[in-house]
């Protein structure tokens, strides 16, 4: 299974992949008219500085991820195969109860769609947009097994 | 093979059954649930009264749940009493079911004041699928709603029938809306909310009684005065369904007493969920922590148990987050000091009241104990984290609060070291 992995002495915090994450979810899928939506497209990643280094967060799709037992609407669906949490955005009410209890503060609220905001790793794409945006090589894309730094 | 049994088909009983299959494939598994339905998202009935959610939407697992994990379901079946020295139960309608280990997982249901009235046609719990059937089919001839008490249910059932076009008057005995999970001045954010969108709410009153001959006509406060309604929904608190042990040798409280392993003092009898009490481990007594995320973790813990793990259950915290006319409240821990004991704690405070955020923290020697977030809850999770994990936030204190506080300050003080940042 593949993992988002972060090289913190890369990252330069220039928020490429913030940017790259609200337009890989826009309805329009490009950025000038991403910006033109209605809705605006939020990033589900936030790129956070902390003692000189920059650290990209977002949902780490947790093997006993707090978020699904947390839903009351069975919105949260832990998938072994994808080894991801899928978030059936048809069922969620917007309760935030994932975002109550998200330990990394990796689950955002959008309070204007009232849906949470969390990465799904681009779904079916080969390559997350986070990943083929960031100019320094800083974010990873690869199996949890055989990572070498 | 042994023979489980779980009393409740709610968060508990359900996730009960998933902690037994964990390990047990073979055992048999009964479920008996006095409701007509299966499994459903009890929280979701508010929203399925404001017609949000469809009922298909409500189910919590599809029906070939109970086939895929070979579990044999009663519906409409009320348990009426355990006996643990016979290691069996019986039903109302008088079937006996045998059990190797049993599970209670009977949640609660809610507490109605005694007084006049209160047994018309047309006042409502509500707590089940079937009360919002019954209220959603009133609402046609309903003008006017009374409901009693200010806390999430209340407010809850408050919203959605005022989105159902509905007049609703919440009467509150005490001085602010939510008093089980607010400060009065984050309560205030949530009124000034309420009333914005149309929900009037009466204070330091209770309803004396229910008027009408039949149907109800009226409503009377304890001041006297007297209001029309034709709809009543009582909001004032809830009661752990445990009259089924009552006369047995099962230790009670409030709930039904368990050890960290939920087992109770009988070694083949389990319980979890709204009907039980564990440790909070923000005020180190054993309490009811009635809430669904905790429902579903300890029948997890429980059913794995059950089938022979050994897995501890580090205690429950009262924690709810509630969604109201688009403002987000998220409340953890301790939420309001005792006035005589404000010199042991501190506090930490932002707000913006022209933005709607509020954010309070409360700490207890450098250690965070509580947190009331009005407006921006986005770092609840993380609260949460540092609460449970008896984090000492001295070296941090004054960044709490700030809008770019995250994860990577807690990082090097959680117990799971993060792999991701390499
Ligand atoms: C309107 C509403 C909104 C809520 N919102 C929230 C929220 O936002 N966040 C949150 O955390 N929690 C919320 N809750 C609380 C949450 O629903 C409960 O904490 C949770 O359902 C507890 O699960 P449980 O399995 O312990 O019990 P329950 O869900 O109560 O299930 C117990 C089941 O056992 C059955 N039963 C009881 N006695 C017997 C018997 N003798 N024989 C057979 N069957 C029996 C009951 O009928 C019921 O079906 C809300 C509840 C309601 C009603």
């Amino acid at each position: 299974m593949k993992q988002l992995y972060y090289k913190v002495d890369k990252c330069l915090g220039c928020k490429s992949c913030e940017i790259a994450c609200a337009v890989a979810h826009s309805l329009s899928g490009e950025l000038f008219n991403t910006l033109q939506e209605e809705v605006l497209s939020l990033p589900r990643k936030k790129v956070l500085y902390y003692k000189d280094k920059n650290y990209p967060v977002s949902c780490r799709h947790c093997k006993e991820p707090k978020c699904v037992d947390a839903c009351m609407a069975k919105a949260l669906v832990y998938d072994k195969e994808k080894g991801m949490v899928l978030h059936d955005t048809e069922r969620c009410v917007g309760c935030w109860m994932c975002v109550m209890v998200c330990p990394y503060a990796a689950i955002r609220p959008n309070l204007k769609t009232k849906i949470p905001l969390r990465c799904d790793r681009c779904n079916d794409k080969d390559n997350p947009a986070c990943v083929e945006a960031c100019p320094t090589g800083a974010i990873i894309w690869q199996e949890e097994t055989g990572l070498r730094v | 093979m042994r023979q489980f049994v779980i009393i409740g088909n709610s968060a508990a009983g359900i996730a009960a059954v998933e902690g037994i299959r964990k390990k047990d494939r073979n055992s048999k598994i009964i479920v008996i649930s006095d409701e007509d339905y299966l499994s459903y998202c009890r929280c979701l009935i508010s929203y399925y009264l404001a017609g949000e959610v469809k009922e298909e939407k409500i189910f919590y697992r599809p029906e070939s749940f109970y086939k895929d994990n070979n579990v044999e379901l009663f519906l409409n079946k009320k348990v009426s009493r355990v006996e643990p020295k016979k290691n069996r139960l019986i039903c109302e309608d008088k079937s006996i079911f045998g059990y190797d280990c049993l599970l209670i997982a009977t949640g609660a249901r809610p507490k109605f004041p005694d007084i006049p009235g209160i047994k018309k046609r047309g006042v409502f719990g509500f707590r089940t699928l079937k009360d919002a059937k019954e209220i959603a089919g009133v609402l046609a001839l309903t003008k006017t709603a009374c409901i009693l008490g200010g806390g999430l249910i209340g407010l809850k059932a408050a919203s959605a029938l005022k989105k159902r076009n509905v007049e609703v008057k919440v009467v509150v005995k005490s001085k602010q809306v939510l008093s089980q999970m607010l400060d009065f001045e984050a309560a205030n954010f949530v009124l000034r909310q309420l009333e914005k969108n149309g929900i009037e709410v009466i204070f330091g009153q209770d309803v004396s009684e229910i008027i009408g001959n039949g149907d109800i006509k009226a409503v009377k406060l304890e001041s006297g005065k007297v209001f029309g309604c034709s709809l009543v929904i009582v909001g004032k608190g809830i009661l752990p369904n445990i009259d089924l042990i009552k006369e047995t040798e099962i230790n009670t409280n409030e709930g039904i007493c368990v050890d960290n392993l939920l087992n109770t003092n009988v070694s083949n009898i389990y319980a979890a969920g709204d009907c039980a009490q564990t440790l909070d481990v923000t005020t180190g007594t054993s309490s009811v922590n009635a809430l669904w995320p905790i429902a579903v973790e300890e029948g997890r813990i429980a059913g794995r148990n059950m089938a022979g793990e050994n897995i501890s259950y580090d205690g429950s915290l009262g924690m709810n987050s509630l969604e109201v006319f688009g403002l987000p409240v998220v409340s953890l821990g301790i939420y309001k000091i005792k006035e005589d004991l404000a010199s042991q704690f501190e506090e930490l405070k932002f707000q913006d009241p022209k933005a709607n955020i509020y954010k309070k923290l409360i700490l207890k020697d450098n250690l965070l104990v509580g947190a009331i977030l009005v407006g921006d809850i986005k770092n609840s999770g993380l609260f949460l984290k540092i609460i449970r994990e008896k984090i000492n936030v001295t070296s941090f204190k004054e960044r709490l609060l700030k809008d770019n506080f995250g994860f990577p300050e807690i990082m090097d003080l959680v117990n799971a070291r993060s792999k991701l940042y390499v």
